[in-house]
């Protein structure tokens, strides 16, 4: 009995280590693999639904998993086959899957190969897709705005996705100031509505911190509105006396202003003689 | 009611007898333990995909516990000629097959049980927060699986154990396909055509009705009446089957 129940172990053993390095030789034969195989037996999202039984959910999180693992070998000069296909996919079967819209969109900008307007475009329909299913996310619309700023450098395209956010309900503070900087950057409206939205923005602050910033931006914009009024005064001044005015008494006595002009903080602007331009003494703590 | 409660307390003991049991809860518990190991692979919300798996997983095995135990159910009794011995007391057929089917429920529902417990404690870990929709949904699953269950004791009388489950389990998966089938009555041309599809689609519970997954992974707002329709839906579906599985047990021959 004995002998024979070793006799067993022996050739189960040796039938296992035969198939082990099978397996292992195998793994060694170079097949032909070519690019996308996996990609090809895809199924539709009808499909997919039907076949998931009530639980789409899950196949959208199976497929997701599966992408990041697919995806993660690749390379950033090869170009993502069926990129936009598989996360479109995902978010057919699971419109509200935030993380999808958002990585999907960060792994296509990884990609640097191939035609880049194409892939702006297919990076923006994704988002557009997510903006469009998730109504109330602003967090997704701010990651649209910096991934066209940062990765694209499509700043006209980032400020619309950052007007998105902006507009959407319990926005962060963070992003009125990133539409308002955007804008005064890019010089898309006038100084005066510069003026006007960080004043409603400094008066709507959520805290003491936002309220700062937006007051500091203010500040900004009105100096900006200041500096073209009375450099223009101050070089009408050097035209009729040679020289730049070293204070603002000097403009007043020549009729050209009332008083001395201040800042947001109620401090005078400063003269710089050497080029005849204002200064403005910016105190954060002051505003 | 004292035979109905006596039948189901029986088959409830009987089938946590059964090592078939243990061992779909044991796949149940792993497969909801190790959504530990999916949540690790994913970027981003780990919750959202232990959620999805622990509540797939919920419904899937007690698909299964219902189809595979009831066929043992009926069937032994009938083999072992033990029914004779049921009937021959003061049981009344309809009060045996009734007796059944509330065992089975019962056997469904502490299945169900176990695995949202170890679901809200993994949900706990991961969100260090109490998710009380789980067990709602936990609840609609209950409901969806009582409607499975009374198809099987209906096929359990009607026919033999593996055709038996073979049906029930299709009519688990059309279930879940009967919206698809409404759909198809829309792009359809011809009224009669139509007409019969539609008749089919209401014939087979649209098991649909009872997930709200999609709305507990996200946090979505549930219609009340949503929920009050899908209970009567279910009530008025097991009344109808368990009617059709008396009826056929009354005057089944079980020599």
């Amino acid at each position: 009995m004995r002998a024979r129940t070793l006799v067993s172990l022996v050739v189960v053993g040796a039938l296992l280590a035969v198939a082990v390095a099978a397996e292992v030789e195998l793994g060694k034969i170079p097949r032909e693999d070519p690019l996308g195989r996996e990609l090809l037996y895809l199924p539709s999202p009808e499909m997919l639904k039907i076949m998931s039984l009530g639980n789409p959910g899950l196949a959208a999180d199976i497929l997701y998993l599966w992408s990041i693992q697919y995806y993660s070998g690749f390379k950033p000069d090869e170009r993502f086959l069926y990129l936009e296909t598989i996360y479109n996919l995902i978010t057919d079967l699971d419109p509200l899957y935030f993380d999808v819209y958002r990585i999907g969109a960060l792994i296509m900008g990884i990609q640097t190969g191939g035609d880049q307007a194409q892939l702006k475009k297919s990076v923006r329909r994704l988002f557009d897709k997510g903006l469009e299913n998730l109504p109330e996310s602003w967090q997704l619309a701010e990651a649209a705005a910096w991934d066209l700023f940062m990765r694209f450098q499509d700043q006209e395209a980032a400020l619309h996705y950052a007007e998105i956010a902006a507009a959407r309900p319990d926005a962060s503070g963070r992003i009125k100031r990133m539409v308002g900087v955007w804008r005064d950057k890019g010089r898309v409206w006038t100084i005066d509505d510069s003026i006007e939205y960080w004043k409603r923005a400094a008066d709507d602050a959520e805290d003491e911190y936002d309220r700062t910033m937006c007051a500091s931006h203010l500040y900004d914009a009105l100096v900006a509105r200041d500096r073209n009024t009375l450099e223009a005064v101050l070089a009408t001044y050097s035209e009729r006396h040679g020289s730049c005015a070293e204070s603002w008494g000097e403009l007043i006595e020549a009729g050209l202003i009332r008083e001395v002009p201040l800042d947001l903080v109620g401090k005078p602007y400063g003269i710089e003689s050497s080029d005849c331009t204002i200064v403005a003494f910016k105190k954060i703590r002051d505003l | 009611m004292r035979a109905i409660r006596a039948i189901a307390v029986n088959t409830f003991r009987e089938a946590i007898r059964d090592r078939i049991l243990y061992l779909f809860i044991g796949f149940a518990i792993v497969m909801v333990i190790s959504t530990k190991l999916f949540g690790m692979l994913t970027v981003g919300d780990e919750a959202k995909i232990v959620k999805d798996i622990g509540l797939a997983a919920m419904q899937f095995f007690s698909m299964l516990i219902a189809v595979m135990m009831s066929m043992l159910l009926i069937s032994r009794e009938v083999d072992n000629r033990t029914v004779f011995n049921i009937l021959a007391k003061p049981v009344r057929r309809w009060q045996f097959v009734l007796g059944k089917y509330l065992g089975l429920v019962a056997i469904v529902a502490a299945n169900l049980l176990l695995i949202t417990l170890v679901l809200v404690v993994m949900v706990l870990i991961y969100t260090g927060q109490f998710d009380p929709m789980l067990v709602f949904a936990a609840a609609m699953t209950m409901l969806e699986m009582s409607v499975l269950a009374a198809f099987a004791t209906l096929f359990a009388v009607l026919t033999r154990p593996i055709l038996g489950s073979l049906m029930t389990l299709a009519m688990f998966v059309v279930g879940h396909m009967s919206a698809d089938l409404w759909m198809l009555t829309r792009q359809l041309p011809g009224t009669f055509t139509r007409a019969v599809i539609a008749t089919v689609y209401y014939l087979v519970p649209n098991l649909e009705r009872f997930n709200f997954r999609t709305e507990v992974v996200h946090d979505l707002p549930i219609p009340p009446a949503a929920v009050g329709w899908a209970v009567v839906y279910a009530s008025a579906c097991v009344g109808v089957l368990l009617f059709l599985a008396a009826l056929r047990f009354q005057t089944k021959d079980l020599k």
